[in-house]
């Protein structure tokens, strides 16, 4: 699992909550970061059972970053192990995986409207409507429905097949009716659910631990597995890139990398036609490709490259390095070719990524 | 008595009784000082008295040694993982032995501390940097050397029995029972100890605030919530058996034998948003330890032998029960941990000024160690089943070619499994400066290695069977000083420079797999002072007062090369290692009275490699007083001694991890008796 993996280091690699090291402000003078309109925010998981997960938002106009804005506008921890951020309407929906939570932020202030908890590990939220949102989760074989409007659990939806100790699933996207949904650690499929009736109705093997999934401008599922581990009695073997035609759950393309290859994310660019992923580099080809690229578009370099997202407006490339995990990240902005454009510096550990449009 | 520490390897007490014993002892006019045997060449030592030991049945060794050492504790919070940092080196750069074997988990390569109860421990000896070679390698930092033994807890010949029993805040209750037995060659003894508490002390919690909302589930107020540690209760049961027989010619036998039972909740995080009555998180270890000791002096040499066996089963388990009947199994651990353990000894004093040793001890260690919940259902745990042989020789020589000067050489050599280490040289040096006041300066070099620990190299996921050794170069310098005057005045100081580079410093860090891996990244210079000072005065007839105080400054560097261009954690500060650390004990003591106010304080830590000071990133300075009061008489034929402390006086909040609080201001009461 996971996080056993993190727990056995627990007592070596801690952190701290963050803070831009592009800020000078006085730390004991909290005050509440201008957000821009439109934007990146970014999110820091910080270290495990530290508590110093962080909020940052980046403007790509003009390059300005503003860090740990939860915490300044909130005077509180965002939490343990913050993991993903989803926006409806006006309101940002920050999950934070190991404190069990999902904070509701107005954009305009960063400050708290509401909060989900008693949640058991909650990794992405997807909202259905503004009264029904999905929480997918670890540890636990139910996805959570929520009422946002009213920050309550209204039901489950039991995964069929699924144990409740090594229960995981991840991502989310939607094509009609439809909410396809990864099963992640120690799993190898990817389920439908009917939103109608909140049931699975609907699962596809595919490859070992699909860690990441997007969907492209064809409705076609494209997911990342990571292959698992040396050692994991759920078994190991190469990453693989997989295309899903969603009109009849099958493997339309099942591409495979190299074993031991690191697969953590998977993006698409705005108009839906052009993946890219990190297999330890950064590589990219067009969805009707049928192979893998043998050159990356971008040399890691030695850096440890943690998540990734393309800009739904011009492609740009952004990529989190976590450094040495215990200091603030950098995140490394290029262009769609592959140029290096920018850094700006974070959280601990950036991560996940969400765009304000 | 008020407890304290010597940083310099005699307390006042040894000395004294040093002067008596020792031919080397130089009375003056007025002041005694103790002439310096040759095992004691150069060598930086600090001990704790029985009386800082013996304070408290509720003190864990952990606590002691945060008030009675330079050694910085960092807690996970009270009565949990507690791991040392020693001169500014990582947990497992501490090695630490009880009767000789050492008991550091060979799977984490450290000690939790909290798992040591003082009323269990005889002897504490702290050897720093290059004098840990001495006993053992690895001690980057230094070995923390513990022994037991029937003779100390003796109260008098023929039976003798003590009881204590305490209680404190929060539902805390501590049980202490020995019974000795001493005639003739024969010495023997049982103690056995039961802690237990809820542990639900109250705090105000700044990592969160709790809402207040309208009737349209809008926020209207919030407030940083006043809270109870969550699943923090405990039970700890401790047994030891000692024994002894003096068989004169054929030597001094003994044999000790340690049990330990702990069940432990590990506590939930400030920032936890779950419902706890549904979940468990604990910890739990059950061990047996055993030394026996066969040990025969002659006019001129010892021989000592030692054999020893260690089992210790150790159980994680974090599940959480998700509606009826479901329950979420995130980690179900189990460990078994056999040590067998054998070491020979021989001390020569071919002269008064000469001494030569040679020692051998071999370590077997077994870990199976697997996770039941990291697997499909019905499927084999994952984890790993590995043994390890690992040898230490060493020889070394000293000498004291004039009444103040000392020289002496070690070397040692070292195997675990089938690595081999280099030669590790050590050198001493001494000088006795000004007699009189017994000021003396020490100097010592070494080199010293640490292999990788079990879990280093076999763990699943992430372990790294490619590890090198981590390779250290340490240099101490160091004055101190102590005598006595006209029996009244008892007094010591010390201060000393040490200077360590450890090379290839193994550091978990993520793997591209997604999981955490060991690998050998750090380059560490560790330096700083060690200082100390310790006086004891009687006054008019009746009255005593004794003072020790020590100050460390410790800089603990990361020296290595950058990750990347981005990396600014080189040229920093390790993480949670503190500057500054002082520790002070100031008592009076009167017809049976005894006032004791105790301090320890610390200074900001970083959390970030970068030392990053920005908001919430560090750890603030703090510092935490005790204040006891005892009472000593005699009732019906039996000695009594109550006691009352107040811990955390001026209810400090602090934290030595983040998201973990400590507690505030509680209260303790003790009684107990001996007959």
């Amino acid at each position: 699992m996971k996080f056993k993996y993190i727990t056995l280091s627990m007592a070596i690699v801690a952190g701290a909550f963050t803070f831009s090291s592009c800020s000078n402000d006085d730390p004991d003078t909290p005050t509440v970061d201008p957000v821009a309109p439109a934007g990146l925010y970014i999110i820091n998981e910080g270290n495990f059972q530290a508590s110093n997960s962080s909020l940052s938002f980046y403007d790509p106009t003009d390059g300005t970053v503003a860090n740990n804005l939860f915490r300044t506008a909130n005077d509180m921890s965002l939490g343990d192990l913050a993991y993903s951020m989803t926006i409806h309407d006006d309101l940002g929906w920050v999950v934070v995986n190991n404190s069990g939570v999902v904070f509701a932020i107005d954009l305009e202030t960063n400050k708290e409207k509401g909060r989900i908890t008693n949640l058991t590990s909650p990794r992405f939220m997807h909202f259905i409507s503004d009264t029904k949102a999905y929480i997918t989760q670890l540890y636990d074989n139910r996805i959570a429905i929520v009422n946002p409007s009213t920050y309550s659990i209204t039901g489950y939806i039991d995964v069929p097949g699924m144990d409740a100790s090594s229960g995981s699933t991840e991502m989310m996207v939607q094509v009609g009716k439809y909410v396809y949904v990864n099963c992640w650690s120690y799993q190898n499929s990817i389920i439908r659910i009917d939103t109608e009736t909140d049931r699975v109705d609907g699962s596809l093997t595919v490859n070992i631990q699909p860690k990441s999934m997007v969907l492209d401008r064809d409705n076609n599922i494209w997911a990342l597995t990571d292959g698992g581990y040396y050692g994991s009695p759920y078994g190991h073997e190469a990453p693989h890139l997989m295309k899903i035609d969603t009109r009849n759950m099958t493997v339309a393309l099942n591409l495979e990398m190299s074993l031991n290859d690191y697969t953590p994310i998977l993006a698409i660019n705005g108009a839906g036609d052009q993946l890219y992923w990190i297999c330890n580099d950064v590589y990219t080809m067009p969805i009707t490709s049928t192979s893998l690229p043998t050159e990356p578009i971008i040399d890691s370099e030695g850096h440890y490259y943690y998540g990734m997202t393309v800009s739904p407006d011009d492609s740009n490339i952004y990529i989190a390095d976590a450094v040495d995990y215990v200091q603030t990240g950098k995140i490394h902005r290029y262009d769609a070719q592959g140029n290096f454009v920018s850094s700006f510096s974070v959280g601990i550990n950036p991560r996940g990524f969400c765009w304000r449009k | 008595m008020a407890s304290r520490l010597k940083i310099l390897g005699i307390t006042l007490a040894a000395t004294l009784a040093a002067v008596a014993a020792d031919p080397m002892s130089v009375t003056l006019p007025g002041i005694t000082v103790a002439a310096r045997r040759p095992a004691d060449i150069g060598r930086v030592e600090s001990r704790l008295d029985s009386a800082a030991l013996r304070e408290s049945v509720a003190l864990s060794l952990s606590d002691v040694l945060g008030f009675n050492s330079s050694i910085f504790l960092k807690n996970y919070g009270r009565a949990t993982t507690s791991t040392a940092n020693f001169r500014g080196t990582s947990p497992s750069h501490t090695q630490v032995s009880w009767n000789g074997m050492r008991i550091s988990s060979p799977m984490l390569g450290s000690t939790d501390f909290s798992l040591i109860p003082s009323y269990f421990v005889d002897k504490v000896s702290i050897l720093h940097g290059s004098s840990s070679l001495s006993d053992t390698g690895g001690g980057l930092g230094g070995l923390v050397k513990l022994t037991s033994d029937a003779a100390s807890t003796m109260i008098h010949d023929g039976l003798s029995a003590r009881y204590v029993q305490g209680i404190g805040s929060w539902k805390t209750f501590d049980e202490y029972f020995q019974i000795g037995y001493a005639k003739g060659q024969w010495r023997a003894s049982a103690r056995v100890s039961y802690s237990s508490s809820e542990n639900d002390f109250p705090f105000t919690n700044t990592d969160k605030k709790e809402n207040i909302y309208d009737d349209n589930h809008n926020i209207v107020s919030s407030y940083h919530p006043r809270q109870r540690n969550r699943s923090g209760a405990f039970k700890d049961f401790h047994a030891m058996l000692s024994a002894s027989y003096d068989a004169r010619r054929l030597g001094r036998w003994s044999i000790d034998a340690w049990y330990l039972s702990s069940n432990r909740e590990l506590p939930i995080l400030t920032t936890d948003y779950t419902d706890n009555r549904f979940t468990e998180n604990r910890q739990r270890e059950e061990t047996l330890r055993a030394v026996a000791t066969w040990s025969r002096p002659a006019s001129r040499s010892r021989l000592t032998a030692k054999g020893g066996y260690a089992h210790s089963w150790q159980a994680y388990d974090y599940r959480r029960d998700l509606a009826p009947g479901v329950v979420s199994v995130m980690n179900r651990s189990r460990s078994h941990v056999n040590t067998a353990f054998g070491s020979v000894a021989w001390a020569w004093y071919p002269a008064t000024a000469w001494l030569f040793n040679a020692d051998t001890d071999v370590h077997y260690n077994h870990v199976t160690s697997l996770d039941y919940a990291s697997s499909i259902p019905g499927g084999p745990p994952t984890g790993y089943d590995r043994g390890r042989v690992e040898a230490s020789v060493a020889v070394s020589g000293k000498w004291r070619p004039s009444s103040r000067l000392g020289l002496g050489a070690l070397v040692r050599e070292e195997v675990y499994g089938s690595k081999v280490s280099a030669p590790i040289p050590a050198i001493f040096a001494d000088y006795t400066i000004v007699p009189s006041i017994g000021l003396v300066a020490k100097a010592s070099a070494s080199r010293n290695y640490r292999f990788p620990t079990l879990n280093d190299l076999y763990t699943v996921p992430g372990g790294n069977a490619d590890l090198k050794p981590e390779r250290g170069f340490t240099y101490d310098l160091s004055l101190s000083s102590e005598f006595s005057y006209n029996d009244r005045l008892e007094f010591s100081a010390s201060a000393g420079w040490y200077d360590s580079r450890i090379d290839d410093w193994i550091h978990w860090l993520p793997s591209p797999r997604g999981f955490y891996v060991p690998s050998n990244v750090k380059r560490v210079h560790a330096y700083g002072i060690e200082s100390q000072v310790g006086a004891s005065i009687k006054f008019a007839t009746t009255w005593q007062a004794r003072l020790s105080a020590s100050y460390t400054w410790s800089a603990s560097i990361n020296d290595g090369e950058p990750m990347s261009e981005d990396d600014n954690s080189v040229g920093k500060q390790l993480p949670y290692i503190p500057r500054h650390s002082f520790s002070a004990i100031a008592s009076v003591m009167w017809r049976g009275w005894s006032l004791a106010y105790k301090i320890q304080a610390y200074s900001e830590r970083f959390t970030m490699s970068s030392n990053e000071r920005v908001l919430g990133s560090t750890l603030p300075a703090y510092s935490v007083s005790n204040l006891s009061l005892d009472k000593s008489f005699s009732l019906w034929r039996l000695q009594w001694h109550a006691k009352a402390a107040v811990n955390n006086l001026f209810d400090t909040t602090y934290r030595t991890v983040l998201s973990r609080p400590m507690p505030g201001i509680n209260f303790e009461l003790f009684l107990s008796l001996e007959i």
